[in-house]
């Protein structure tokens, strides 16, 4: 508990969560705006985007508030990555110590911000869903608690990879620049057939199943995948983010 | 409680390319203020961090209080209080949520968290963030987070480098303070004057390897003698002849030699009596330069 305390106090004193809320809040009410708004206030504009209804259009919301992977991987990244670059990792005496629950208290911190941010994210869109577009319904409790713990389970892996690029590379710059472009050409390979059965982003997309999306289908991997293969990617990727994370602090020497 | 706090044997650290420590030995008995010194790139912080089990040794064998480290670090851990290179605090938090993050970190209470601020002289400024602490403060501090854990070593790489003089008598003060509660500290510092001013036993090493160790009052008083003549030009060519060099000094002369009977046996052959002989005390500055070469580098 007292790790889980010492993370928590790390993350929530620091101006970079509520920032990269914020940042997220912007990119959700962007998308929010020209997937639910625009149809309706400008429609020879929006010929191509289809109309989303409720309570599909909730689901969509949850799928591109999933789509946002660089929250998690910077947060892990940044905030990790500030400690390792530094010396408060070796003055704490904590490379040897403990250093599987270190990991795991690192982890789990990270993952309930990421996630109490997708949370957020999801429930403005949800607001702007309710608010703008047509049709009746929402996904109900349980539709709702599905949704919750899928944002969370992709939260893992995309948090423990973010852990494990900078637990290797130790600098921030190109821990940062490896994570979004791994996490970019990975949802270019997603696209391609073969890759898609593996692919994390296919897993995350595919994790939320909201049919014909129309003009956006082409580009929203991960359509076929049941639930039960979207979960074991996601956790496998997770394993290997994990599994990156201690065999990058394992390799002591700077 | 061990004999020695620390005892190092054939200590070996290759990088890439590069051997920075090299069939390092030495020993530092328990409940002494430890001065670890040699010239840049003698090999210091990599000791250190070897010591913390922060880096993996090539050879050697490392023993921290009875622990061979790195295979038992986990037993000395919270024994152990270290500063390695700077300070390891985070900017953004305050003095005082940096001391409850260690202290969580490390799995030690928060009882002795405010007493440990006061003892470093931070009680004011507990509330302020890091990154508007000076660079003393943030040394203050980062020994009252090595402190947490009541440890019985402490390791501090160079924690006197930019302090202000008031700052390094408050700083000495405090760590005399702990070896006179029976704790042993050990300190690396470029300044020797400090480390004079400071320490009761001293290693020296260069390039990665043990030049001298023993208790600094022994290392001072090695190798000379003052002595009090009223004819110092014929005193000095009677030691010549006896093949001794000698030089003259305020107050007599400085001749390289310890034994104070001998050189009273040629002068007395000479017809010179001297009117004292003492051993002659040389500074830390004199027998590292010596020792180390630095002064023809």
């Amino acid at each position: 508990m007292s790790l889980l305390h010492a993370e928590y106090l790390k993350l929530s004193r620091r101006r970079i969560y509520p920032l990269m809320v914020v940042i997220l809040a912007i990119f959700i009410g962007l998308a929010a705006f020209f997937l639910l708004a625009l149809g309706q206030i400008a429609p020879e504009i929006a010929e191509d985007v289809p109309v989303l209804d409720r309570p599909e259009a909730y689901v969509v919301g949850a799928q591109q508030v999933a789509s946002q992977t660089w929250f998690a991987l910077i947060l892990a990244v940044v905030v990790l990555g500030g400690e390792l670059a530094t010396t408060a990792w070796a003055t704490a005496l904590t490379r040897d110590a403990r250093r599987v629950a270190h990991i795991a208290a690192r982890a789990i911190v990270f993952v309930v911000a990421s996630w109490l941010a997708m949370l957020v994210a999801t429930a403005g869109w949800a607001v702007f869903v309710t608010i703008v577009s047509p049709g009746e319904g929402s996904p109900g409790l349980e539709g709702w608690l599905d949704i919750f713990w899928r944002l969370g389970l992709i939260q893992l892996a995309w948090v423990t990879l973010g852990m494990g690029v900078i637990a290797s590379l130790r600098s921030i710059g190109p821990a940062l620049g490896a994570a979004i472009g791994f996490s970019f050409i990975e949802s270019l390979f997603a696209l391609w057939g073969p890759y898609e059965a593996i692919s994390l982003t296919a897993a995350s997309t595919g994790l939320f199943q909201v049919g014909d999306q129309g003009f956006f289908d082409a580009f929203v991997p991960g359509g076929d995948l049941s639930t039960a293969h979207a979960v074991a990617i996601v956790l496998g990727w997770s394993v290997f983010g994990l599994l990156l994370t201690w065999w990058g602090l394992q390799r002591r020497d700077a | 409680m061990t004999q020695n706090a620390i005892e190092v044997h054939g200590l070996i650290k290759d990088y890439r390319r590069k051997r920075a420590v090299d069939g390092l030995d030495f020993e530092i008995p328990t409940g002494v203020l430890a001065g670890f010194l040699g010239p840049n790139g003698a090999g210091k912080t990599t000791t250190f961090r070897a010591l913390l089990g922060l880096t993996r040794i090539t050879e050697g064998r490392i023993e921290i209080l009875g622990h061979p480290v790195p295979a038992e670090i986990q037993a000395v851990t919270k024994k152990l209080g270290a500063i390695v290179e700077e300070p390891g605090l985070i900017k953004a938090l305050s003095g005082a949520v940096n001391m409850h993050v260690a202290a969580d970190t490390l799995g030690f209470g928060h009882e002795r968290i405010d007493e440990l601020i006061d003892f470093v002289g931070l009680t004011e400024d507990a509330n302020r963030k890091i990154s508007e602490y000076s660079k003393g403060m943030r040394q203050r501090l980062a020994l009252a987070a090595a402190m947490l854990g009541e440890p019985e070593l402490l390791i501090l790489d160079e924690p006197l480098d930019g302090l202000d003089p008031a700052g390094q008598r408050a700083f000495r003060s405090r760590l005399r303070a702990l070896v006179e509660e029976g704790r042993t500290v050990v300190v690396s510092s470029h300044d020797l004057a400090d480390i004079e001013a400071l320490a009761d036993y001293i290693v020296v090493i260069d390039h990665g390897r043990l030049v001298t160790q023993g208790p600094l009052e022994s290392l001072l008083q090695g190798g000379a003698t003052t002595v009090a003549v009223d004819d110092a030009v014929a005193s000095i060519e009677a030691l010549a002849n006896a093949g001794i060099e000698a030089s003259h000094v305020e107050g007599g002369l400085l001749v390289a030699e310890n034994d104070g009977s001998r050189i009273i046996r040629i002068l007395a052959g000479a017809g010179i009596y001297p009117r004292a002989v003492t051993p002659a005390r040389s500074t830390l500055e004199a027998v590292f330069l010596g020792m180390t070469g630095e002064d023809e580098r």
